[in-house]
């Protein structure tokens, strides 16, 4: 187990790693150039910076965009979404491994931080399980996949923390430890080509929105001919 | 704020069909509204190649792209959707009813989707997921209220219009909107109504004398006066159906000074295609700048009328010439500037009512004019009150989206559409409620009859035309005003 364990840890993870960045890339890129194409597109070169950043902002930071209807659930989300991004990159643990491989290293949390942080978002993460399947609209919305987004997140949390914080034999270590690094290597992987891209093209949401309804002049023309209906009455 | 279910006689009431089952049949198409006759055969073909016309000609392709990888089905559009508070049907959440375009888009115009069909021999798009695209996007009155809920930005209003514009190309479209839009560019009227010029010129010259009458000064609605500062577009129903409105903006003129004008050649800002095609979008909006040309002003003014005053402000620019298309002016905005200037006076002592105003959603849901009219209600409403939520988060009157011109489902705009706005209204406890929009208004009238809400649905300019004060120079004393009136150049009138 201890070969595959460092398997796991070492070229496995950096292919991971590099599919997850590239992949990430790729979409930014994607959308970055269609917005440009798009913009270009138009006639109207007017865009509504201030609105567009402002709710860019005010999502990012969403302390005001707490659901007056759905109070509870959109704190848990809230919370969540913090859990999920400080611990991985915060965890004194996780710094260490970057330093050991490339030599870059940056503050830790406070291990009471990370212990209570780390437990905070398990308990979220369960409870906007439950909470899809309670919630009438939300279940009513909801597919397998976002079901099963919130075990595949919760697997590297739970093995983490137990890795870290319990007390166990060292086959049972380097088993959790392969399950932690096996299943963040998997979000790694699907990050860029599932919903959970939204971490880095949510920013551009605003954005995208805003240039769709700027379009591009003299369509009326263009789709009249490809769809040879030109002359056509209305 | 949240509305209830409705129970299961309000459902029949609001989902009856006036169609006949014959025609249900023969169209292939079991939705509410009226449709044209169409071809009905191979319909998923010709939708499909309309959607790739469209995706090349436009710039819907990078939108449909982003939100098919962001879609995280929080529900919390589910929260703010009015539709889905009364029905509690999951195809009316936005983000399901978005999702049936989407999967459209990610099945047969993208890689991942067409390979993924061809393995699994799953996913076409059938005649059956078109019925129930064409039922599900006319049930969305387009508010847009739920972008303002969406963690991913998603702009459900886009998609909805998207899907009725490709549906529109297929021959799926409301009867009521495409007839009135063929009046409007190939009738000989040139005008939603039907409105010939002759009756335009009668009815502006009974409501000069009317005016007259009422207030002692010579309040004129210029024709094709050339060189005017403003041309101005109303919605050309008001032209039948609010009056008031009308005499209210003439009055501001009057009281202003400005040069303005209704042109004969074109004089109707109602714009249909913002609800279901841009084609129509397009041809309406030139239609705008080559009237305003030819009579050689210099601004497009809006009349009360949230639809086309988004229409032509957001795409004048879209569709005329970009930073050189003529500027865009809502009367709204006019009408505070002038007030806020001090050009407009008017009398805080007329309107004693309880007054409340309501926000059309395609003014305020991007900010664009949420304090201007209510500065200027304050300004002489004594007993002026706010109705909760408002401004960009406003509730829709249930109307939106060109659904208030289906008068076929009008039960479903009052029972289903409607529904929280009546019970804001009813809380506000307002006598008056001010709408600044044709649609809004006939939409808020029809509500407040079928819910039976005592309130009267006005305009802005209707209560700016009881209270507005005229410089004691503009009064005409009727006894020595010499039989017949004339015009600022002495030339007498008709």
């Amino acid at each position: 187990m201890g070969a595959i364990l460092d398997f796991a840890r070492g070229p496995l993870f950096r292919l991971c790693f590099a599919i997850m960045i590239l992949g990430l890339a790729r979409i930014i890129f994607i959308d970055l150039w269609a917005a440009y194409r798009a913009y270009k597109k138009t006639d109207d070169k007017k865009m509504p910076w201030k609105l567009i950043l402002g709710r860019t902002w005010e999502w990012i930071f969403p302390a005001k965009r707490i659901s007056h209807d759905f109070r509870i659930y959109s704190i848990l989300s809230i919370l969540f979404h913090i859990g999920l991004i400080i611990v991985p990159i915060f965890l004194y643990t996780h710094i260490q491994l970057w330093k050991g491989a490339i030599g870059v290293s940056w503050p830790a949390l406070p291990f009471g931080w990370a212990f209570w942080l780390t437990i905070g978002t398990i308990v979220f993460a369960v409870s906007l399980f439950i909470g899809r399947l309670v919630i009438k609209q939300t279940r009513q919305l909801s597919r397998k996949q976002d079901y099963l987004w919130l075990l595949l997140l919760l697997i590297p949390f739970t093995t983490g923390f137990i890795c870290a914080n319990l007390n166990i034999s060292p086959q049972n270590y380097q088993f959790f430890m392969l399950v932690h690094v096996l299943s963040g290597e998997l979000i790694f992987i699907l990050l860029p080509f599932s919903k959970l891209a939204h971490c880095v093209l949510e920013p551009l949401s605003q954005l995208v929105s805003a240039l769709a309804w700027k379009f591009p002049p003299n369509t009326d023309d263009d789709i009249c001919t490809t769809l040879n209906k030109k002359g056509a009455p209305v | 704020m949240k509305t209830t279910q409705i129970n299961s006689e309000e459902r029949i009431k609001a989902f009856k069909s006036v169609k006949k089952p014959e025609v249900i049949e023969k169209q292939k198409l079991n939705v509410r509204y009226h449709v044209e006759e169409y071809d009905v055969n191979d319909r998923p073909r010709r939708f499909l190649e309309a959607f790739a016309a469209i995706l090349k000609h436009s710039n819907y392709r990078m939108a449909l792209d982003h939100y098919a990888r962001v879609v995280s089905r929080c529900s919390r559009c589910a929260t703010t959707c009015q539709i889905y508070q009364a029905t509690g049907n999951p195809e009316d959440i936005p983000c399901r009813r978005s999702e049936l375009l989407i999967d459209v888009y990610k099945r047969h115009f993208t890689i991942g989707g067409l390979l993924k069909g061809r393995i699994s021999g799953r996913g076409y798009l059938t005649d059956e997921k078109i019925q129930q695209m064409a039922d599900s996007y006319w049930n969305c009155t387009a508010c847009r209220r739920c972008v303002l809920e969406c963690p991913m930005g998603i702009d459900h209003g886009l998609i909805t219009h998207l899907a009725r514009y490709i549906l529109s190309e297929i021959g799926i479209a409301p009867r009521a909107l495409v007839v009135s839009t063929r009046e409007q560019l190939e009738g000989q009227t040139k005008n939603t109504s039907a409105i010939p010029v002759p009756a335009l010129q009668d009815t502006l010259e009974f409501l000069e004398d009317d005016m007259f009458e009422e207030k002692s000064v010579k309040i004129k609605f210029p024709v094709d006066v050339e060189g005017s500062e403003y041309v101005f577009f109303p919605a050309v129903s008001d032209y039948l159906m609010e009056a008031e409105t009308l005499m209210g903006i003439a009055a501001v003129f009057t009281a202003t000074g400005d040069p303005w004008t209704i042109g004969t050649g074109y004089y109707d800002g109602i714009n249909y295609g913002l609800f279901y095609s841009d084609r129509i979008l397009e041809r309406v909006i030139k239609h705008v700048d080559a009237e305003t040309k030819r009579l050689d002003g210099n601004k497009v003014l809006i009349g009360e009328c949230g639809h086309a005053s988004r229409s032509a402000k957001s795409f004048m620019p879209v569709y005329c010439g970009g930073k050189d298309a003529l500027p865009v002016v809502s009367i709204l905005e006019y009408t505070h500037k002038a007030w806020k200037d001090g050009r407009l006076k008017l009398d805080p002592n007329v309107v004693t009512e309880k007054v409340a105003y309501h926000d059309p959603c395609n003014f305020a849901r991007n900010r664009w004019i949420v304090n201007q009219p209510r500065e200027v209600l304050k300004a002489f409403c004594k007993n002026y009150v706010e109705m909760t939520p408002n401004g960009d988060n406003n509730i829709c009157c249930g109307g939106g989206g060109g659904t208030v011109s289906i008068d076929e489902i009008r039960s479903y705009r009052t029972t289903v559409g409607g529904r929280l706005k009546a019970e804001q209204i009813r809380k506000s406890g307002c006598e008056i409620l001010v709408a600044p929009c044709a649609n809004c208004k006939k939409q808020l009238r029809e509500l407040v009859e079928d819910q039976k809400i005592d309130c009267q649905v006005v305009g802005l300019h209707d209560l700016i035309y009881k209270a507005i004060i005229f410089d004691d120079s503009q009064i005409v004393n009727k006894e020595e005003q010499p039989a017949g009136n004339q015009d600022e150049t002495g030339k007498e009138e008709k």
